[in-house]
């Protein structure tokens, strides 16, 4: 038996090796020209039948479908259409669902709506189809950044691949209620009005220390700093990059690029005035209710989660004796939103004067795609041109209270207004770092997190702390040392198996 | 029950105070006491979680992080009555009913084919029966991984993606592998049972109806439990099949639920306790001693 | 003194260690003897072959020909019909898509797909799946062709005898009765072959092609390229030590919580057992109580438990400690601890129920007579109830074994997402398939994780049908009959 096995498989084994991989008909097959690749969009939009209408498959996200946007964008698309017989219907997928697994197959939506990593992602294998420009109603209002981020190239042209709709990018959430009575002559050092914490990270070092001191339950800054997607922007303040050559060459990491060093130090120095709880993901869960309850003075956040931050808010604020009306003021009023604060030339949060460079956080922003499998390029074109329009998006910005990416949208914007003015200006000024698309991208994220999580638990080691000296500053060698190894183990992540 | 007349319960009870010993000694009461105590232990440590989980499903909150240690800071039914209402976004019912329908479908097919193939292996020999058993064997230590890749394609080719019942398929076809748990059983059983049915003249068929299925009771409950429960708990096949919403199974649903609303998801999940534990009060009368169920006493 | 070199018995441990070694030069010529003559007599047994079916009687020579001729030839018609339908059906099945889906599986695909301008293309693992497909068809065919023949020998050779010509309805009722296990066997079969074999098969040759990375994400065309992925594994050092550590911690955890689980579970069934537990029911009921829920739900609240602001930290800091970071970074040994103990209880509970199952077919009357000879508790733990259920139980052993060695969602749950210093791409919990997880799912590189996870089953393999064919349940299967 063993013996019949054995020559069994020896005979399996070569199989691979007299495989031919067909021979020489690959290549005969392998040219493929591009130039008839807009042609799908030419002529009529589809028409469908009263007896059967042409169906959309529209994947959008929770927050949409939660808030009741989702229906009002399809019916009203759908009256729009309806004497051409379109119907446009929530696919009720995933929101992160992958269009790359469920496409080929067929059970893929036609257009559909998701961030800029996750769609540019796509292109390689050409899941989701150029857009012709000329023929978009959006492509005009966008800045440039956008435009550049749903930019692919491939074979020396480049392709316009999504329109941009909601720009995100983490800022500061801050509790205006839970100010101390004095702040006006205590922390506003330079006079200009604004409370320093929330525009200089030295001060909110300091103001969370004293917050802290006058009642152990209450916090001042709060970051879990496991999540490398908010904790990067650290680093890039201090000049470091994900990818060189403007995120295309992946054998050049930059964490460990100019101070970078200093990023790192301005995160140990943070994670000593908080709780063990930014190690791992405690703050990060327990984000928007202890905002609400007030132990949390300010956070980062993305605007996505404003919602839930206004309405655990709204509830604690009820659960104090106010109405539901009074509530929601308070609320609106009591939210404020800023950039991150700036961070110290010198990368030490404890001087008290110096110069200070403006933060740069990494930001991202979702379009609306459509998928290369659709039987109905053109109906989906319409329904993207329909759903990115200036209406839609005040009307997407009023329910869900995002920032507009188009820049005529985002100057008429009502919610939120100054999130949506600040948004604009940091991406136009180059603050804001977009994730990039390349496929080495997958491998930096757990490296990323681990290098982050170790910084992090230096103030909380028992003994033996790795990234302090003696008298409790940043130890900048071993910290240099550790974003040298990262880098070098994302290198190898990407190249080794590659 | 069985009809246990008065005389004879009279008697019983008569032997069983003679063997007591009727007289409290130290011994029998540090066995009662060691006895019970570690019952009360296992019982602790077993329910501990769960309770905290019940706990938690009555917070008011959606975080878990307003809890003080274990107990929430305040309490409602709020949850439970989302649970249910609330399926806008989360249909708690629906991924319930599908999952009651996956599990009770893949429970009487899975267990009906390993049981038959347990039997079968156990009882009879053919040629090429050692290696069918060294084959399974070996086969089930695959890493199933990257299994998933091949039957996520072989089920777009059969065109059961979005459907129930593909699950079904998999599940109970994969059933037969796990057969050495019962064959094992099997094992354990007497010929002699199956000797005095043949010469009775009945067919191997009739002997496996009438004969070995009231024995093998115990061992076909537990294969009914165990395959009605794995549906429940398993996320990864059915997230890879299902892209429907509306199917959802209960885990992937609860898995598609954000970190704030931690309540809701303990709400869920003490939820699909509930069918199991049913179902568990109902069979286990039948997990008693398969001997007496009427055969040859040795 | 000259006797003292003459053991009695088994020599000790590192004389046989040493003697097995010394015997590899001789065990390795004897097996290619062994080969030898199995190839010597080939020639011999293709003679005897070609003699019998030379001889063979008319019938049976039809039925080598074509499936169910022979049947047909002596008067059983409806099984030959039968037969003659299972072969229409298959040569269908090869003209329409098996002759096709053959080819493919060699060439994996010519036309390169473009989604952008709408060309479907070849998709080449399909085609490799479909392949595997066919070749199992056809073996199904050749298993029933052969079946076939038997069958029309056993006919000629009854008939021959003196007895009438079965007819259908006795064919139908030997299925049930002297072939039941064939009937019985048949659904399993073909669904284990479809839905467990045929993944297997393809992730094995998986590991022979290019399938991952940049083949899957701009969705190329996949090539053959017989042993490079295994070249590649074997030269990269990285990966060599740290395959090495894993497999150490794998090993150790496997033995551990198989340990945990098993004799844990045994505990509490036969503390169950006992006469003076009253409610027997309502007491299982707790450890099932832990079994019905969903176990990826429990170790979310484990996880959440021994988070660093979780309750546990919280009754420690109320009570004056200081917060231990449980599952951090550096916690190596308490988080194996925590991942030990949530696995047992997991797992404890169906190893009761299992453990119960059992022991409910164990004769009492044999505790009886152990009573009357005087054996203690222990001993008669020890002589009669561990033979027992370790006899019904070894392959489930091994499978526990097995399935603990490869338990993904322990450390997945309580502690993904950290590599630590000395390992390439996995942290110092993290089992084998978690590694093989964070190698090759996670970033697409298929062919490299069917190549890991062919060497990881070499080993476990290896181990297990060692122990396994060593064990009574394979060997002594009769001990209790």
């Amino acid at each position: 038996m063993k013996k019949a096995i054995s020559a069994l498989l020896c005979g399996a084994l070569v199989v691979p090796l007299v495989a031919c991989n067909g021979g020489g008909l690959r290549e005969k097959y392998a040219q493929q020209s591009l130039e008839k690749l807009y042609e799908r969009f030419e002529g009529d939009i589809e028409r469908g039948t009263a007896a059967k209408p042409i169906t959309l498959h529209v994947l959008e996200n929770d927050t949409a479908k939660k808030s009741g946007y989702l229906k009002e964008l399809l019916d009203g698309f759908n009256k729009m259409y309806a004497e051409y017989h379109i119907v446009a219907i929530d696919a009720n997928q995933d929101q992160f669902s992958d269009l790359a697994e469920n496409g080929p197959y067929g059970y893929g939506p036609d257009v559909l709506y998701q961030a800029n990593d996750i769609l540019m992602r796509y292109c390689d294998g050409k899941h989701i189809i150029p857009l012709p420009i000329e023929k978009l109603d959006a492509y005009e209002y966008l800045p440039d950044l956008v435009k550049d981020t749903y930019t692919y190239s491939l074979g020396g042209h480049d392709y316009f691949m999504g329109v941009g709709v909601n720009m995100q990018a983490p800022m500061l959430y801050y509790r205006k209620d839970l100010l101390p009575e004095n702040w006006e002559t205590e922390w506003d050092a330079d006079g200009n009005g604004v409370f320093d914490p929330i525009e200089d990270m030295r001060a909110m070092y300091r103001w969370s220390i004293a917050r802290n001191a006058a009642n152990s339950d209450q916090y001042g800054f709060m970051q879990s700093y496991d999540d490398p997607y908010f904790s990067c922007g650290y680093l890039f303040s201090y000049g470091a990059y994900v990818f060189g050559d403007d995120n295309t060459d992946m054998s050049d990491i930059g964490f460990d690029a100019a101070n970078a060093e200093l990023g790192a130090g301005i995160i140990l120095q943070l994670a000593g005035v908080m709780n063990s709880g930014c190690v791992d993901n405690s703050i990060t869960v327990a984000r928007e209710s202890e905002f609400a309850r007030g132990s949390y003075f300010a956070v980062p956040n993305t605007q996505d989660m404003y919602g839930t931050l206004f309405s655990e808010t709204v509830a604690a604020y009820r659960k104090q004796g106010m109405t539901a009306a009074e509530a929601n003021a308070a609320a609106n009023e009591n939210i404020c939103a800023v950039p991150m604060p700036d961070l110290p030339v010198s990368g030490d949060l404890t001087e008290t004067e110096g110069d200070t460079i403006e933060s740069i956080v990494m930001g991202g922003v979702s379009a609306y795609a459509i998928s290369s499998y659709t039987e109905y390029p053109k109906a989906s074109l319409a329904f993207l041109n329909y759903a990115t329009s200036y209406e839609q998006a005040l009307r997407r910005n009023e329910v869900l209270g995002i920032a507009p990416a188009r820049s005529d949208a985002n100057a008429d914007c009502t919610v939120q207004a100054d999130v949506a003015h600040s948004l604009l200006d940091m991406y136009n000024d180059n603050r804001i770092s977009v994730m990039p698309s390349v496929s080495g991208v997958s491998q930096i994220w757990t490296p990323l997190a681990t290098a982050f999580t170790e910084i992090a638990t230096d103030p909380y080691r028992p003994g033996g702390k790795k990234f302090t000296k003696q008298d409790g500053r940043p130890n900048y060698v071993t910290l240099n040392a550790l974003l040298d190894d990262l880098c070098d183990n994302i290198y190898n992540a990407i190249y080794t198996l590659a | 029950m069985n009809a246990v007349s008065k005389t004879d319960k009279y008697i019983n009870k008569q032997i069983r105070r003679k063997k007591v010993g009727g007289k409290f000694t130290v011994k029998k009461f540090l066995e009662y006491f060691f006895t019970y105590l570690g019952l009360l232990i296992i019982a602790f440590i077993f329910a501990f979680p769960v309770i905290w989980l019940v706990l938690a499903s009555f917070s008011e909150s959606g975080s878990m992080y307003t809890f003080k240690g274990f107990f929430p800071s305040s309490y409602s039914v709020d949850t439970f009555v989302k649970l249910f209402t609330d399926t806008e976004m989360y249909d708690y019912p629906r991924w319930f009913g599908n999952t009651m329908i996956i599990a009770v479908c893949s429970a009487l097919l899975g267990s009906l084919l390993v049981i038959l193939t347990a039997y079968v292996i156990s009882r009879f020999r053919f040629n090429g029966r050692k290696g069918i058993m060294k084959l399974t064997m070996v086969l089930g230590m695959f890493p199933s991984f990257m299994a998933m890749t091949a039957v996520y394609l072989l089920m777009t080719q059969f065109d059961l993606i979005n459907q129930l019942w593909g699950l079904v398929l998999i599940y109970s076809a994969g059933a037969p592998m796990g057969y050495l748990t019962q064959k094992g059983f099997f094992d354990t059983i007497s010929n002699s049972m199956y000797e005095a049915a043949r010469i009775d003249g009945a067919s191997n068929f009739k002997v496996f109806i009438r004969i070995t299925l009231p024995i093998a009771m115990p061992m076909i409950i537990y294969t009914l439990l165990t395959s009605f429960t794995w549906p429940w708990s398993d996320f990864i096949l059915p997230k890879l099949l299902l892209k429907n919403r509306d199917l959802y199974t209960v885990a992937v649903g609860l898995m598609s639920l954000g970190d704030t609303e931690f309540a809701r998801f303990a709400a869920g999940s003490v939820f699909i306790a509930v069918p199991i534990i049913i179902l568990y009060f109902l069979l286990v009368k039948y997990m008693v001693n398969g001997l007496t169920a009427g055969a040859v006493k040795e | 003194m000259e006797t003292d070199n003459i053991y009695h018995g088994r020599p000790p441990f590192f004389k046989r260690v040493g003697q097995w070694f010394k015997a590899i030069p001789h065990r390795f010529n004897a097996y290619w003897r062994g080969v030898g003559k199995k190839f010597a007599g080939i020639p011999k047994k293709i003679a005897a072959r070609a003699h019998i079916t030379k001889t063979s009687p008319k019938p049976v020579k039809a039925s080598m020909f074509l499936m169910g001729l022979g049947q047909l030839m002596q008067k059983q018609i409806v099984k030959g019909i039968l037969f003659l339908l299972m072969f229409a059906a298959y040569v269908v099945y090869m003209a329409l898509a098996g002759g096709r889906a053959m080819y493919d599986f060699f060439s994996l695909g010519i036309i390169l797909a473009n989604p952008w301008l709408g060309i479907k293309g070849d998709n080449s693992v399909v085609m490799m799946l479909l392949g595997i497909l066919a070749f199992i068809l056809t073996g199904f065919y050749i298993a029933v062709h052969l079946a076939n023949i038997r069958d029309a020998r056993r006919t000629y050779e009854f008939v021959a005898r003196g007895n009438p010509t079965p007819n259908f309805k006795q064919s139908l009722g030997s299925m049930f009765d002297k072939y039941f296990y064939v009937t019985a066997l048949v659904l399993p079969v073909v669904g284990v072959f479809v839905f467990n074999i045929l993944p297997i098969i393809f992730m094995i040759f998986l590991a022979f092609t290019d399938y991952g990375g940049e083949v899957v994400t701009t969705g190329a065309l996949v090539s053959w390229v017989g042993f490079a992925n295994f070249k590649r594994l074997f030269s990269m050092s990285g990966l060599g030590s740290t395959f090495v550590k894993i497999l150490g911690w794998n090993l150790i955890w496997a033995v551990m919580s198989t340990a945990l689980n098993y004799f844990g579970g045994l505990g509490i069934a036969l503390l169950l057992n006992k006469k003076i537990v009253k409610a027997k029911k309502i007491w299982r009921a707790f450890p099932v109580l832990a079994y019905a829920v969903p176990g990826f739900i429990t170790l979310l609240a484990f996880k959440f438990m021994f988070s660093n602001q979780g309750p546990i930290n919280y009754y420690i800091e109320q009570w004056g400690g200081v917060g231990k970071l449980f599952l951090g970074v550096d916690s190596k040994w308490s988080a194996r601890l925590i991942g030990w103990i949530v696995n047992g209880w997991l797992s404890v509970p169906s190893s009761m129920l299992l453990a119960t199952g059992i022991l409910a077919n164990l004769n009492p009357d044999l505790y009886e007579a152990a009573k009357i000879d005087g054996a203690s508790v222990w001993t008669q733990f020890v002589k009669i109830t561990l033979p027992f259920v370790i006899f019904a139980t070894t392959p489930v052993l091994i499978g526990q074994f097995m399935g603990n060695f490869n338990n993904f969602g322990v450390f997945y749950f309580l502690r993904g997402g950290i590599y630590c210093d000395g390992y390439f791409l996995a942290s110092d919990t993290d089992l084998l398939i978690n590694w093989l997880y964070n190698l090759s799912i996670n970033k697409n590189y298929y062919s490299l994780g069917a190549a890991i996870s062919i060497i990881i089953f070499i080993i476990s393999a290896v181990i297990s049908l060692f122990v396994y064919v060593k064990s009574p349940s394979y060997s002594k299967e009769d001990m209790y009959r």
